[in-house]
């Protein structure tokens, strides 16, 4: 473990504005992030060696980037398939392939039309094709708000687990957003206004579900001592782990709970992760959760240790989430109202947490993130970091 | 291990035709290890997979045991009964061919056969609103045209 701690770090963040129909292709989302990126981290785009992404047939590989930047060579890169779930692997990926000097410095970008050309929802197009489906799509189910919900209702059965509970974690990320120059929704929004807003697959209304965002977000990955002659106070990658699994199968081996689907894959990556960063959930200052839905962020608050199994409604509804709470989490709105960006852009918060330039926003104090992508219950697998401010 | 057993008629017995609309999601896209599966249900027969290592019931279909990593195995008969895990009902026309069906649930149920066998299904001769965990439900088979037949749930009591 402790040849990758701490061994590379995040020294640029760069957005393009987010919005529901940017007009651009994703290629030229994923210039335009890469460049402010770069631009951030007080690099050239000469000083890049390797480019990484992820997507699930939505995006511009690294490959296209490549030369629509003028990279004068690629040493390495990453084009991994998946969704959220791979969000913050293909970071930890990049974080690897600079500890082992396979590459100097990374650009991980995300790049998606994710309103204007290519929905989740499914709007328009046909359930991916992965093995599940089969079993699922006849009945009218693929989407991801209807598999959310089904897991969603599992924790209410199994722990009376409330809407209002819900609807506390996207009141609350609201309140962070309204303080977000960037967010898409800024206005604030009350429990009421939680429990007014329509069915979209009961349990879950309109107001548990995440934006549809155009957009792309980028992150400069390079050695912690380079990083250190670059514009910000490094950014540490402390931890990065993954675990994987598909809780649909029968049999020994098939997630934490078996076939138990209020437990995520985060409860197996989470004591390995903290682990590696040397730090336990009392250590974190900010969260930034996975929050395609607000149910995501609930059952990560339990099985990333944060409350015990079961808790994580009582726990989110108790306060214990806001800026000023025990456990500030999603500072900027998340996906919920800042944007969708596929999980990248929590890292990027996080990033912002971290070197104290978060504004209105900021924790005071902040050294330790937690940073997740999408915590294994659709395409199974998870992935997430630890990041420490190199203070 | 069973092979690929030829299409049969459709037996009588709890069946149902599923809506015109219904008949436009998207269709079973079985694979190689799936395709009995799906063609029992084409019979109105539910089954999964046994191993001949060690006896361990399994699905969903695929060709190695998770626990033993045996690779024989026969498709034997479920008992068609089960209780409701978790449910959605669903609002949002997510696909144009549900335009005429929402609001629709779909039950996630644990067979009887044993605690880590989940199957989705329509709900069949129930109201959401009576939906609670551990319902007991029966299989019963919905006949969508001459090629496709789904597992619809009916509550017991």
């Amino acid at each position: 473990m402790g040849t990758f701690r701490d061994r590379a770090a995040i020294a640029g963040v760069g957005y393009t504005p987010f919005s529901k129909d940017s007009g651009v292709s994703t290629l030229t989302l994923a210039v335009d992030a890469v460049l402010a990126a770069l631009d951030d981290a007080g690099l050239d785009v000469d000083d890049v060696d390797a480019l990484a992404t992820h997507r699930v047939g939505d995006s511009t590989p690294p490959w296209v980037v490549a030369p629509a930047l003028g990279l004068p060579e690629v040493t390495w890169y990453l084009d991994q398939f998946g969704g959220g779930s791979v969000s913050h692997s293909v970071i930890g990926q990049a974080a690897m392939a600079v500890a082992a000097g396979v590459a100097e410095t990374v650009v991980c970008y995300r790049a998606i039309n994710a309103r204007s050309e290519f929905r989740m929802g499914g709007t328009g197009r046909g359930p991916a094709a992965i093995f599940d489906v089969q079993y699922q799509a006849p009945y009218g189910y693929f989407a991801p708000p209807q598999q959310f919900a089904m897991y969603a209702r599992a924790h209410m059965n199994a722990y009376g687990t409330t809407h209002e509970q819900l609807g506390h974690i996207a009141v609350g990320q609201r309140a962070n957003a309204a303080k977000n120059p960037r967010a898409l929704k800024r206005d604030p929004i009350t429990l009421d206004d939680y429990l007014s807003s329509r069915w979209i697959a009961e349990p879950f209304r309109l107001l548990d579900c995440c934006l549809e965002t155009d957009g792309a977000c980028a992150v400069v990955v390079t050695s912690r001592e380079r990083a250190r002659d670059l514009r910000h106070v490094p950014v540490l990658i402390s931890g990065a782990a993954w675990a994987g699994g598909d809780s649909f199968f029968s049999g020994a081996g098939s997630g934490p709970g078996g076939t138990d689907l209020t437990v995520t894959e985060a409860a197996r990556l989470a004591p390995r992760l903290y682990a590696m960063a040397g730090a336990g959930p009392g250590d974190i200052d900010v969260a930034e959760l996975y929050d395609c839905f607000t149910y995501s962020v609930l059952v990560q608050l339990e099985d990333y240790g944060f409350c015990p199994k079961g808790e994580g409604g009582p726990y989110a509804a108790s306060g214990a989430l806001a800026l000023d709470g025990e456990l500030p989490v999603n500072t900027h709105g998340g996906f919920l109202s800042e944007g969708y960006v596929h999980g990248i852009n929590h890292v990027a918060e996080a990033v912002a947490q971290l070197r104290g330039t978060a504004g209105d926003r900021q924790v005071p104090g902040a050294e330790v993130a937690l940073s997740t992508s999408q915590p294994g219950y659709v395409l199974a697998g998870t992935s997430a970091l630890i990041l420490r401010s190199d203070t | 291990m069973s092979s690929a057993e030829p299409q049969a008629e459709p037996k009588a017995g709890p069946e149902r035709r599923a809506s015109s609309a219904r008949a436009r999601f998207p269709r079973p896209e079985p694979d190689r290890d799936s395709a009995p599966w799906w063609e029992a249900v084409r019979r109105h027969e539910l089954t999964v997979q046994r191993c001949e290592g060690c006896g361990t019931l399994r699905f969903p279909a695929r060709a190695v045991c998770n626990r033993c990593r045996g690779r024989a195995w026969e498709w034997v008969p479920a008992r068609g009964t089960g209780r409701v895990y978790s449910w959605i009902v669903n609002h949002q026309v997510f696909m144009p061919a549900m335009a005429g069906e929402v609001p629709f649930p779909v039950l996630l149920v644990r067979l009887d056969d044993g605690e880590d066998l989940l199957m989705y299904g329509d709900l069949v001769d129930g109201s959401p609103g009576d939906l609670e965990p551990g319902l007991p439900v029966e299989a019963v088979f919905l006949d969508v045209d001459e090629s496709t037949t789904l597992v619809g749930w009916r509550p017991l009591r």
